[in-house]
């Protein structure tokens, strides 16, 4: 799985980074030398949609998709686990629900060839195709998780679905935060320049 | 009258969803979906299509990854980490010390970043352990840094502006724009509290003042972060960029800060790609949920309704904000914000609009509203995150009563924009 993630990461950074240089040279061209070229506002679009829909499944993996748990923390371990399966079965519905409206969009393209009503009269099945597969994608990844959730409650392995399928709390956050933070050497780095500071973060440490 | 009332209940049971732990954008795109299907039936899901791709295909909407992207090179390369040293040495001098360090460098941070957690996680790292050797009070430093870490939605860039502005129609660069009056206020309002509580205590502290040429020195530190906002807000405010193509400016001029920093590396690049599709698809999948339910709600004629009734009992705009405030006050304290705000303004913002209210202010409103419901327990992001990087044992409470002065200004800092709405309106109106 981490290996999914790191390549889905960089295309969707590649994705980003490119459109970054492409929409900055547009606008540095139409203000500074009065010449545009055309069609970065619809690369835009583009790389939105087709981004987007890496985003769905990097930020399912990473139990990212926000729940709320200020109350769902307090219920007894089994209702936990019930809303737990329950959350996930729901969005799995929700992703297999945009995967469909998806296939629809794409088939009136191809029934009507349909193009941009842009200058590039880009054919739309082209950005479309990629969206929908990165859709397609997200929701099999959904029905996946829900069905490994279902399962586990089936068994009755309660701890499991504890483990995995629980809202992210805000201390895995800090965690992950901090553990980034001491692996970019952030303390040294901010380290003020006067020596009596020094000294003071030197004994806290 | 007759639609409104079973449609504030179906409002409220939504949120109670929310509230049991489903997931935020699964809540709203239920509710949406199967109200458009109890409406109109089937082909109601025919109607969602378009939605789906247009929103997913809105160049305007392209700024959100962008400026999270922006902010998490700035973040992971450590050149936010370096603010708070030059920061420390210029406002160390003043009574309260570090603690307005804390409210500076977070206002600085979140003048480039989208995240308040990562403001308030990050700072809150390279803070806390000097300020605790030091023996700051521990409440007085998790208050400011939790209080200070809010501060990154309403200084610009701000994702819940764009949030905003794309439901309700508004353009996003006025947004920003109409940020920065109050984003600055509220910061020196903090800063005041410091020194006032400082001073008349009389246990406040101030570190000793580093030699001019010292501090001239650290001022190196701020030129990325002030670069990159000065670049993304100029371009707005002088008409020359949209929000997104400041934002693809301000991700090119970031990374030119990160490789001067010999940070461009796989690894660093990787993380921030990582993190920023992870937040991005979050709020992505919010954004898509909110249009669905919006369009079953404009279908559906419900705001409409809604606001006829609610306008029927004569309100006065004042008494409605007062009564909303009162409302985000309570949810916020449950909620996470940026799904509170994207479930309340299909209902709220076309009640306070007919009532005559500013849009661009009620965006600021809504964003101050967001802001106290991360320093408000028992659900308050930020108290929970310097909370959990605190170096010494102690409850959570001393984050809370720490945080506590910090939200009676805000509330104070809402009536005053209340009163005087030009601090937010005026700025956007000379653009």
């Amino acid at each position: 799985m981490n290996r999914v993630q790191r390549v889905l990461a960089w295309a969707f950074g590649a994705i980003f980074v490119a459109l970054s240089i492409v929409v900055s040279i547009e606008t540095l061209a139409r203000k500074l030398l009065n010449y545009s070229i055309q069609g970065a506002d619809e690369l835009g679009g583009y790389a939105l949609a087709a981004g987007s829909v890496i985003a769905f499944s990097l930020a399912l993996i990473g139990r990212n998709h926000i729940r709320v748990d200020v109350f769902h923390e307090r219920f007894p371990k089994r209702l936990q686990a019930w809303l737990n399966v329950l959350s996930y079965v729901l969005l799995a519905a929700f992703a297999v629900l945009l995967a469909f409206v998806a296939f629809k969009v794409v088939a009136d393209t191809l029934a009507y060839r349909s193009t941009a009503p842009t200058p590039w009269q880009t054919p739309l099945i082209w950005p479309q195709g990629v969206w929908y597969a990165g859709l397609v994608v997200f929701a099999l990844l959904a029905v996946g998780y829900a069905s490994r959730a279902v399962w586990l409650l089936i068994r009755g392995d309660i701890d499991t679905i504890d483990r995995d399928f629980q809202p992210k709390s805000a201390k895995e956050e800090v965690r992950e935060e901090l553990e980034d933070f001491a692996h970019r050497g952030g303390t040294q780095v901010a380290m003020p320049p006067s020596a009596e500071f020094t000294a003071g973060t030197r004994e806290a440490a | 009258m007759t639609i409104a009332v079973p449609a504030i209940l179906i409002f409220l049971l939504m949120l109670a969803t929310m509230l049991v732990g489903m997931p935020i954008a699964v809540s709203m795109a239920a509710v949406g979906i199967i109200g458009g299907i109890a409406a109109f039936g089937g082909p109601f899901i025919d109607s969602i299509a378009p939605v789906v791709w247009g929103t997913l295909n809105e160049n305007l909407l392209t700024c959100v990854p962008l400026f999270v992207l922006l902010g998490e090179l700035l973040l992971r390369s450590g050149i936010a980490d370096r603010m708070y040293t030059a920061l420390s040495a210029w406002l160390g001098g003043l009574p309260g010390g570090l603690l307005h360090t804390n409210i500076g460098a977070c206002a600085l941070f979140a003048a480039t970043s989208g995240s308040s957690v990562a403001t308030a996680a990050t700072i809150g790292t390279v803070a806390l352990p000097p300020l605790y050797a030091r023996g700051y009070s521990m409440r007085a430093s998790l208050g400011t840094l939790a209080a200070g870490g809010t501060l990154g939605i309403l200084i610009p860039p701000s994702i819940n502006m764009i949030v905003y502005g794309s439901l309700t129609n508004n353009s996003i660069g006025k947004l920003f724009i109409a940020g920065i009056v109050p984003g600055i206020l509220l910061t020196l309002s903090f800063m005041v509290y410091i020194y006032a509580s400082s001073v008349i205590s009389g246990t406040g502290k101030r570190e000793a003042k580093l030699p001019l040429v010292d501090r001239l020195r650290t001022l190196t530190f701020l030129v990325p972060p002030l670069v990159v906002f000065g670049i993304v807000m100029g371009s707005l405010y002088l008409g020359i960029a949209t929000a997104t193509e400041s934002a693809a400016l301000g991700v090119v001029v970031a990374l030119f800060f990160v490789w001067r920093a010999g940070r461009l590396n796989r690894e660093v690049l990787e993380t921030c790609f990582l993190q920023t599709a992870r937040i991005s698809g979050m709020i992505m999948l919010i954004i898509v949920a909110a249009f669905i339910l919006n369009l079953t709600i404009g279908l559906t004629g419900i705001a409409d309704a809604i606001t006829k009734w609610v306008t029927s009992y004569g309100l006065s705009a004042t008494a409605m904000l007062l009564a909303l405030t009162l409302f985000y006050l309570i949810l916020g304290m449950f909620m996470d914000v940026l799904s509170m705000q994207v479930a309340t303004i299909p209902i709220t913002y076309p009640i306070v609009t007919a009532l005559g209210v500013d849009p661009i202010w009620f965006g600021i409103y809504i964003v101050l509203m967001c802001e106290l419901g991360m320093i408000t327990p028992p659900v308050g992001m930020n108290l929970f995150v310097v909370h959990g990087i605190r170096p010494d044992k102690g409850g959570i409470q001393d984050a809370i009563w720490g945080a506590l002065p910090y939200a009676a200004i805000m509330i104070l800092f809402t009536l005053l924009l209340m009163a005087l709405p030009g601090l937010a309106t005026w700025l956007p109106s000379k653009m």
